[in-house]
């Protein structure tokens, strides 16, 4: 069992995998953090030297991550409907945002476009 | 069903009936709905009825009620298990026959070059050996035969003449073994390997160039290295257990005659097969290691050094690997790729002699068109052309590749002529693998559909197919 950021991890899990349940990591994000570290794309969890599990851990705390990025974000889109743009008033309307058709297929929009996007 | 209508009807006065006698024909047209009904499907709520289909994803036909279909998942494999299945290579085949008189390859027949066009046998200990440097592939169609056997073919009488005069004049050879898919390229790499084994020189193959540049194994900067470097610990570890386990005879006989300069305490090392295992055993140190060895290796009086490479065009292109600015790390900047390179370029030359072999594959390659350039480059130049081909000025190219490969040589590979098809062909029927009458007609049938004697094809048209 490795604590990565806080999160415990076991030892046969893909470190790939592993970062990227964090909210902000996706796989390009990934990539550049671990290349950053020369940890090559297999390596498991198990197999991280003490050294790098810290270096890895100093990374993320200077990185926006899970909540933070969550709560950023929700601001961003608060301030757009503040200031009465067209995109903020898009999503308080739980419409598309980006001039897509709303004739059909706007299922994305209604469950994500809200001015409280995230509940943290 | 009662009709409501007619319900109605019965509630009118009779004073009513003649007034509404026209209306009444009219109302039976249209008064089909009711404001009271007691018919049941109309008396439901709305939405409580049977739905019109399942919704979007959802499986639809479940049998069992309320229960969830569980897949049977069985035990699940071990870690490692399905790769060892992959990679498991069977050298004996108890259900062939005994072929009689199949003689081994040894050194003496090597020399006189007296087994060319035969089928020969390998010795046990050349087995052993062979199988530490994983020289026999899953895809060759060893675990067919009662025991490993191979056909000396051309080729391999002038790999054996090259050794030989490795041997007299101390020179470093250098060549590519190129030829079309199957056309026995890592057999001829086997071949070269087992004749070293033989003639007791320290080799050192890469198995599989593709394990050193696919990112599957850690790998670090080298400190102090300009232009950058990066070192493959767990990868060099392996390649000193195998160099160890599979020179074992060589190296055992070795000792460490300069100062070794290790981190490490080095009291212990008596013969340079303890410093191959040392370096095994620490992985940190493996690069640190490999470099002590091979400068022992390279002090005057050592034996001449075998270096093998099979599929080269994994080594001749940027590797998996990412540089701390997510870039690809070319292959050449990889140590231990960097080390063949060097003496395949001839960039570094073996002291005491030996031969630098890389074998390309036909089946598993990625692009790389500076290799291939520089192969068709070579073959012209093998045969005195005069208008040597020329790169394509508007393609990009792999320069530290074309560098590299500027002035290496190619082995290439054709198919076997009728005689070698017959004999490999008779070596099969003795095997009791390939069960017809070996004939003129059928060995020139044979050797017509397996490409002209393609020694891949041939063997899979007639032995692997029927097997």
């Amino acid at each position: 069992m490795v604590f990565i950021f806080g999160k415990p991890f076991a030892d046969p899990d893909l470190l790939r995998h592993s970062l990227q349940t964090f909210f902000g990591i996706g796989p390009q994000v990934c990539k550049r953090l671990m290349a950053r570290h020369y940890l090559h794309p297999t390596i498991r969890v198990g197999e991280l030297p003490n050294p790098k599990i810290l270096q890895l851990n100093a990374d993320l705390a200077e990185m926006k991550l899970e909540n933070d990025l969550k709560r950023q974000i929700r601001d961003d889109i608060g301030r757009l409907r503040d200031m009465g743009t067209y995109r903020g008033r898009r999503h308080a309307m739980g419409l598309p945002v980006r001039g897509q058709r709303t004739r059909t297929q706007i299922n994305t929009a209604r469950r994500l476009n809200h001015v409280p996007r995230y509940t943290l | 069903m009662p009709s409501s209508v007619c319900l109605r009807r019965l509630s009118l006065a009779p004073s009513d009936l003649t007034a509404h006698a026209m209306a009444s024909r009219s109302l039976l047209a249209y008064t089909q709905t009711a404001s009271f009904s007691q018919s049941a499907p109309l008396s439901a709520k709305p939405g409580q009825g049977k739905p019109a289909g399942p919704a979007r994803g959802e499986r639809t036909l479940n049998l069992g009620k309320n229960k969830k279909v569980q897949r049977d998942m069985g035990k699940r494999p071990a870690p490692g298990e399905r790769k060892a299945l992959r990679k498991r290579v069977v050298l004996s085949n108890t259900n062939a026959l005994v072929v009689e008189g199949l003689n081994d390859l040894t050194v003496g027949n090597i020399e006189t070059g007296d087994m060319q066009g035969q089928v020969v046998g390998l010795s046990e200990p050349v087995i052993d050996s062979l199988r530490a440097v994983e020289a026999f592939k899953a895809t060759q169609g060893w675990h067919l035969f009662r025991r490993p056997a191979m056909l000396m073919r051309r080729e391999t009488t002038q790999v054996s003449a090259l050794m030989r005069d490795v041997e007299t004049r101390k020179k470093t050879v250098r060549r590519i073994l190129a030829g079309d898919r199957a056309s026995g390229k890592s057999t001829l790499l086997l071949q070269g390997l087992a004749m070293a084994f033989m003639k007791k020189w320290v080799v050192i193959s890469i198995p599989d160039a593709k394990d050193i540049v696919s990112a599957h194994t850690e790998y670090a900067p080298l400190p102090g290295s300009n232009p950058l470097q990066y070192t493959q610990n767990a990868y060099t570890a392996n390649l000193l257990a195998q160099i160890a386990k599979a020179n074992s005879e060589v190296l055992s006989k070795l000792l460490p005659g300069t100062d070794l300069k290790l981190p490490i305490p080095t009291n212990r090392i008596t013969t340079l097969a303890d410093l191959a295992v040392l370096g095994s055993k620490n992985p940190e140190l493996s690069w640190p290691i490999f470099n002590a060895l091979w400068t022992e290796l390279t002090q005057p009086g050592r034996p001449p050094i075998m270096l093998a490479v099979d599929g080269l065009a994994h080594m001749m292109a940027p590797s998996a690997y990412l540089s701390a600015e997510a870039k690809p790390i070319h292959a050449h900047d990889l140590v231990v790729v960097r080390h063949f390179v060097d003496h395949l370029s001839g960039k570094s030359a073996l002291p005491n002699g030996g031969m630098v072999l890389a074998a390309t594959s036909g089946s598993n390659q990625p692009g790389s068109p500076a290799l291939k350039f520089s192969v068709q480059l070579a073959e012209a130049r093998a045969q005195g052309a005069t208008d040597l081909p020329m790169w394509n000025p508007y393609q990009l190219v792999d320069q530290r590749v074309m560098e590299v490969l500027k002035d290496v040589d190619t082995l290439k590979l054709h198919g076997l002529d009728k005689r070698d098809a017959r004999t490999i062909m008779e070596y099969y029927a003795a095997s009791g693998m390939l069960r017809k009458q070996v004939d003129e007609p059928l060995v020139s049938q044979w050797w017509t559909l397996a490409g002209n004697g393609n020694i891949g094809e041939l063997e899979k048209g007639s032995v692997k197919m029927r097997a």
